[in-house]
């Protein structure tokens, strides 16, 4: 009776994987269907579909700013000028997969210009946004530790050079795929793995 | 340190580093919006296309100077050999540059002259500048005869009729 039971139980367990890996395929398409029609109806001067993207996409930029190391101010003002260039070079935009490296090598651009204009100026650290490190959900996990070992990983990240910064930001922190985070720093998918690597090799001795 | 355990730590950091966006943001963004934000833009576009391959102003300004020089010769009419072009930019920079120097020092010694009661007329204003053999200046010469100086710098002695073929050769080269 118990091994029935227990057949029944994992029988139900796979079921349930195979629903969520369809659910998470479907959503994938779905979002594909949706960046694709949301680019068509931009290229062809859509001002919804501008309103739509900008809620889309504000906050992404925004906290893609943030952990370029800009603080609040400026963040925003950046934000706002990624956004003012996207219109200007609509005709740029090629297809929904394209949406997300196309606004973000926008804004990486931004960001460069903003550093080599503001050569003198102190770059805030992603420490000093003030944001509290969550708890994890991991029993027996040392919380504390952890605290410290993520606030000695903040400023190991803060202290990069800016293009392996901006390479662990893409691709850890706003999850960009390789291709996508790589066509956003403008370099191929080879020479962005190997800054990744770097950044990590440079990262992994300092957070040890 | 494993690169999983890392990659993960920078997962949690994306997390521990997201922050509210001011509420306002999104609506002033959306008020920057163009009204025509259509791909298809106009008038400066060239300039922009120049300057986002990262020429300096300057080079890109040079670009388009060289590209009116060539654009010209082409719808001018000209000899479109490699020999037409130099020769056509070379007289457009003699225009700009040396011919109308020229021009402006034998006009100043046209009014030097008139001040001296001389008989001497200018047809600076009048000829036609691409006009090399163009008559800027004559002077009546006291026996009779006439000096003329062209619109290269040259000069030359002639008698009237030779005078009025000149200058009916000028005004034709005008009409053209």
């Amino acid at each position: 009776m118990a091994k029935k039971a227990k057949l029944t139980e994992q029988k139900t367990g796979f079921a349930h994987q195979i629903s969520r890996t369809a659910d998470v395929n479907k959503r994938e398409k779905q979002l594909k269907e949706h960046r694709d029609s949301l680019a068509a109806r931009l290229r062809a001067g859509d001002r919804s579909a501008a309103d739509e993207f900008v809620d889309m996409y504000h906050q992404q930029i925004y906290l893609f700013m943030r952990r370029l190391g800009h603080n609040r101010q400026v963040s925003e003002d950046l934000t706002q000028e990624s956004f003012l260039q996207a219109w200007q070079h609509i005709s740029q935009l090629r297809n929904g997969r394209a949406l997300n490296s196309w606004l973000y090598r926008i804004a990486s651009n931004v960001s460069k210009l903003y550093w080599r204009r503001h050569k003198g100026r102190e770059m805030t650290s992603i420490e000093e946004t003030g944001t509290d490190v969550p708890e994890s959900s991991e029993a027996g996990c040392d919380i504390i530790g952890r605290h410290e070992q993520l606030g000695r990983l903040k400023k190991a990240v803060a202290l990069l050079p800016a293009k392996l910064r901006q390479a662990v930001v893409l691709h850890y922190m706003q999850h960009l795929t390789i291709a996508e985070a790589a066509e956003a720093a403008g370099v191929r998918e080879g020479t962005f793995k190997s800054r990744l690597n770097r950044a990590l090799e440079t990262l992994r001795k300092q957070v040890i | 340190m494993s690169k999983k355990r890392l990659t993960k730590l920078l997962n949690d950091l994306a997390d521990a580093t997201v922050e509210p966006v001011r509420p306002g943001l999104p609506e002033d963004i959306k008020q920057q919006i163009p009204k025509q934000l259509s791909p298809h833009k106009g008038g400066t576009d060239t300039i922009h296309i120049v300057i986002n391959l990262r020429i300096s102003k300057l080079a890109a300004a040079a670009v388009i100077f060289i590209t009116i020089l060539l654009c010209a010769g082409l719808f001018g009419g000209r000899d479109w050999t490699s020999d037409g072009i130099i020769h056509g930019i070379r007289d457009s920079l003699a225009w700009l540059g040396a011919g109308r120097a020229d021009a402006m020092a034998v006009r100043s010694r046209y009014e030097d002259l008139a001040r001296q009661g001389k008989n001497v007329v200018y047809y600076g204003d009048s000829i036609d500048p691409a006009d090399s053999r163009g008559v800027l200046l004559q002077l009546k010469l006291p026996d009779g005869e006439y000096r003329v100086v062209f619109a290269d710098g040259s000069t030359k002695i002639v008698n009237a009729e030779e005078l009025v073929e000149l200058l009916s050769q000028t005004l034709l080269k005008r009409k053209k």
